[in-house]
């Protein structure tokens, strides 16, 4: 009797997932991957709510083709093995008409080859690494590559602050690589000399036998590649040694936790990044009040990143008129909006273009510093 | 040319100081981990589940009252009461299971710690509100921060007593007769359970003043940051000769100090927990015990 009963139970459970999402047919899905637990589960709070801070606002508005919007949201702990069952979960079962990923470089790449082959939209948020558009025609991204970022940071060392002798440290993952490498490509375009560059794990936070080195180079500048995480006790170990020269970073460091973290050391850290605090353009001030009042902490790159992905798909949606994903995919392409992180243009790779922002730590925030605008210099690959 | 010379001596010191420093951290993780594998048989995973709950109360605690002094032996406390309870409720049932038996669950405690700790605290990590011992001296070109001199001295005080309370102690000739012998120990009178229990107290309140330790020296406790000390602990302890404590302190420093000076010279070819394990490979293909092991 027991036994019956919880089958019956088994069953109506299934049944209530199963007709769950058929009930709701007239909304408009969007699938949504990010880090929920793991290491990476701090960057997939941020860009999961700024997702949903966009889908909020969308259907507040009325939603698209008449329709509300639905996020559908899946935990990849940043694990390209989680990311592929997720993205066939959600072209297969979930019926999404795009995805979006909202996490890291190896969960987003080996999502985007499962997308491409069901011809599927796919916008890569802020995962930097560049095979992820080269997935093909259907795999968009909506912020820099690291090889653009890494120029950016080369630029603004050598061509804004004049700082010529520099020490790079090179977190040892895709990100920091890719950084690093863009960053060499152009360095001597500006007169910089590489003194000396260091690597670190994501592990890491004491960085002792590195800040020693360092502190023995004498550097102008330190161009340091990181996560707030690891950027956080960095700079802070950096400082309390006594080294006193700019430390300039990038989209990693965006966050407020790393002004947290770092406390006093963090004043005068200089990043390249897509999120200006100090915007007067009413797309970004807009999300930056509204994130953090939806959110309850304050707005960052990947919170921008996941808001602006979300922006981009509902656009293209509108603009398809219809849900067929060949019409969506055309009219992504196609797209030029203007949102939180700039204005967002592709080119025939799939790859964004837009102009970089320089943020500075002041008295405890971040702020506008400069703006880098040199479609030759920060132009991604084509192909 | 001197100069030169002279300039790089200094750098020498200061790596080797920096990593004494971590040496320091890593023995204070690690003796409690080799109590545990030498009175039990049990690689116990969750060590560093604990290792990171030390850091949150010492944390919280230090933002709460304001005082690091009054935070860190109440976080000893708690995770070592917290350790017994691990002892009583996880490994105590399936003690007379294999050995595999409690590493999968301690293993699955560790993951579970983790996530625990993710939905309580938040995915971000927290800080300091006010980073204690953040003073910074200068000698010699030197500088070093007010919490590296803490820890240097903090943990070999801490470990001193220790050993001496093995020495001279009964508790402490109870404990390692029940290491020696289980059986004998009991028929002794010693209470086994008991020498469990207070091992499982202090193995854990080491962890957590590791974890203080720690956090102090980053201003950042994360629901992840027992991840490298899960597997980089098991390597010191195997290195040490496992369930040999003075081993295993001497590894910890070794370890320490190679990391420092391996960060600065093979970083780029290998990461610091690269390291870690490409020289636990290389001791132990020269003596297969361990540096301190029996045969």
């Amino acid at each position: 009797m027991l036994k019956k009963m919880m089958i019956l139970a088994l069953a109506v459970c299934f049944m209530a997932t199963g007709f769950g999402p058929a009930a709701a047919a007239d909304t408009i899905k969007i699938g949504f991957n990010a880090p929920l637990t793991g290491f990476a589960a701090s960057d997939g709070k941020s860009s999961t709510e700024g997702a949903k801070l966009a889908v909020n606002q969308i259907n507040k508005a009325g939603g698209v083709l008449g329709k509300q919007l639905e996020l559908i949201i899946y935990d990849d702990q940043a694990k390209p093995a989680q990311s592929i069952p997720i993205a066939n979960k959600l072209i297969g079962r979930d019926k999404v008409v795009l995805g979006i990923s909202g996490s890291y470089s190896g969960a987003t790449r080996s999502a985007a080859g499962v997308f491409q082959e069901n011809k599927v939209p796919y916008i890569s948020a802020y995962a930097i690494h560049p095979d992820i558009t080269r997935a093909g025609d259907y795999v968009f991204r909506t912020s820099f590559l690291g090889e653009v970022q890494g120029k950016a940071g080369a630029k603004l060392i050598g061509d804004i602050m004049g700082k010529k002798r520099v020490v790079v440290i090179t977190l040892q993952n895709d990100f920091g690589k890719s950084l690093a490498a863009g960053f060499k490509e152009v360095a001597s375009t500006y007169g910089i000399t590489i003194i000396n560059e260091y690597q670190y794990s994501i592990k890491d936070r004491q960085f002792g036998s590195i800040v020693a080195t360092v502190k023995a180079d004498n550097p102008e500048a330190i161009y340091a590649s990181g996560y707030f995480f690891t950027a956080g006790p960095l700079v802070s170990q950096l400082r309390a040694a006594g080294v006193t020269v700019p430390v300039i970073g990038q989209e990693g460091y965006d966050s407020q936790k790393f002004i947290e973290i770092a406390g006093k050391a963090a004043e005068g850290v200089i990043i390249t990044t897509s999120l200006d605090r100090d915007s007067k353009v009413k797309e970004t001030a807009d999300f930056i009040t509204a994130f953090e009042k939806q959110a309850g902490f304050k707005a960052d790159m990947v919170a921008a990143s996941g808001h602006t992905a979300v922006m981009v798909a509902a656009k293209a949606i509108e603009q398809a008129g219809s849900t067929d994903p060949k019409a969506i995919r055309d009219a992504i392409a196609a797209v030029e909006l203007k949102v939180s992180t700039g204005t967002i243009k592709f080119n025939a790779l799939g790859e964004v273009m837009k102009a970089v922002q320089v943020q500075i730590v002041k008295d405890g925030n971040w702020h506008h510093y400069a703006v880098i605008d040199d479609p030759a210099l920060l132009a991604p690959p084509a192909k | 040319m001197l100069a030169l010379f002279l300039e790089n001596v200094m750098l020498y010191i200061e790596l080797l100081l920096q990593g004494l420093i971590s040496g320091c951290v890593y023995a204070t993780i690690a003796v409690g981990l080799t109590l545990v594998y030498s009175l039990l048989r049990i690689l116990h995973i969750a060590h560093a589940g604990l290792f990171a709950l030390g850091g949150y109360i010492g944390l919280l605690l230090t933002n709460t009252t304001g005082s690091l002094i009054l935070a860190t032996p109440l976080a000893a406390a708690l995770v070592g009461v917290l350790g017994m309870a691990i002892y009583r409720l996880c490994y105590q049932p399936i003690l007379n299971r294999p050995p595999y038996v409690a590493l999968i669950a301690s293993i699955g405690l560790f993951i579970a710690m983790e996530e625990i700790f993710r939905l309580i605290f938040g995915p971000y990590g927290l800080s300091y509100t006010q980073p204690p011992l953040q003073t910074t001296y200068t000698f010699a070109g030197m500088t070093i921060r007010a919490v590296e001199i803490v820890i240097v001295t903090g943990s070999v005080l801490i470990l001193g007593i220790l050993s001496w309370l093995a020495q001279k102690t009964r508790m402490g000739v109870a404990w390692r007769a029940t290491v020696d012998d289980p059986q004998m120990a009991e028929s002794f009178g010693i209470s086994v359970l008991q020498v469990r229990y207070l091992n499982f107290f202090i193995g854990s309140a080491l962890a957590a003043v590791a974890g203080v330790f720690v956090s102090l020296l980053s201003n950042l406790v994360e629901p992840t940051m027992g991840g490298v000390p899960s597997y980089k602990a098991l390597a010191i302890i195997v290195l040490g000769g496992l369930g040999n404590v003075a081993g295993t302190m001497f590894a910890s420093l070794l370890l320490g100090v190679t990391e420092a000076f391996g960060t600065i010279y093979i970083g780029e070819y290998m990461d610091r927990d690269a390291i870690a394990f490409a020289f636990m490979i290389v001791i132990l293909m020269v003596r297969p015990q361990g540096l301190f092991g029996r045969r």
